[in-house]
């Protein structure tokens, strides 16, 4: 049974998700909950499946965020995936930054100066707001 | 996970902003992507993480659309057949017909008739 749930998300989490987006006198059977969990397991798969195929037809071994991107477009979740490479883009560019300020802070530590200040910003106000719903009109996202 | 502050930070501003980092384990998303075929050999460090994001906006939609059938029908509750119903009126989940179909059909089990 263990193993069994090891193909799952946890139901607490969906059944958290699921909630957030409906009105608040809304209810969720457990069997409901139930079907979902499963449904996103094998949503999971589906587009796994899809993504590792084109890295094998390309030879590459890993598979990355693009390929899930692609995968999610190519399925037919087109929403899903504009939504995502934005997501995507606005990750890559925090680690960037978060990349550049270690290695910012580490040159200060050996009194080089750095030749803008852009290490020196912290963190926490880079590209905190994503904006990816200003597009607008995606029906599968929706605006907090 | 190797930076969890980022995720924190990533997600504080952003849509699943108010539940803090990722919404859904990525330990567990990493499983069942493995699980998923024997092709897949290595996956990226940001692939569980586009899944976390993805598996969200999957979930609110057939919720969505689960819960439209719930109203059609008067009621408040979300049942395993108004999942059911919007899988199969919804065309990019056709790859869950079957896997929503087949659970409908174990619990209404035929009882079989012995007529004498």
């Amino acid at each position: 049974m263990v193993e069994e749930q090891d193909k799952l998300l946890p139901i607490a989490n969906i059944g958290r998700i699921m909630k957030r987006i409906l009105p608040r006198n809304a209810k969720i059977s457990k069997e409901a909950k139930e079907t979902v969990q499963e449904c996103v397991s094998e949503f999971i798969s589906f587009v796994t499946s899809e993504a590792s195929d084109k890295c094998h037809k390309e030879n590459r071994k890993t598979v990355n965020g693009d390929d899930i991107c692609w995968a999610l477009s190519t399925l037919g979740f087109d929403n899903f995936s504009d939504i995502m490479l934005r997501y995507l883009q606005k990750f890559r560019e925090f680690e960037r930054q978060k990349a550049e300020q270690n290695k910012a802070s580490s040159s200060e530590e050996r009194g080089e100066v750095t030749s803008n200040g852009f290490g020196l910003q912290p963190v926490a106000s880079a590209s905190l707001e994503f904006g990816i719903l200003e597009k607008g009109g995606s029906s599968s996202a929706k605006q907090k | 996970m190797r930076h969890p502050g980022a995720y924190s930070g990533l997600l504080a501003g952003g849509l699943s902003g108010k539940t803090g980092p990722h919404s859904l384990p990525l330990a567990r998303i990493k499983k069942i992507m493995k699980n998923s075929s024997d092709e897949v050999k290595m996956i990226s460090g940001e692939a569980p993480i586009v899944f976390s994001k993805a598996c969200e906006l999957f979930i609110e939609e057939l919720t969505k659309r689960a819960w439209m059938v719930t109203l059609k029908a008067k009621r408040r509750t979300i049942h395993k057949e108004d999942v059911a119903f919007a899988v199969i009126n919804t065309d990019i989940f056709d790859f869950l017909v079957n896997l929503v179909t087949e659970n409908s059909s174990k619990s209404e089990e035929p009882q079989p008739v012995m007529k004498a």
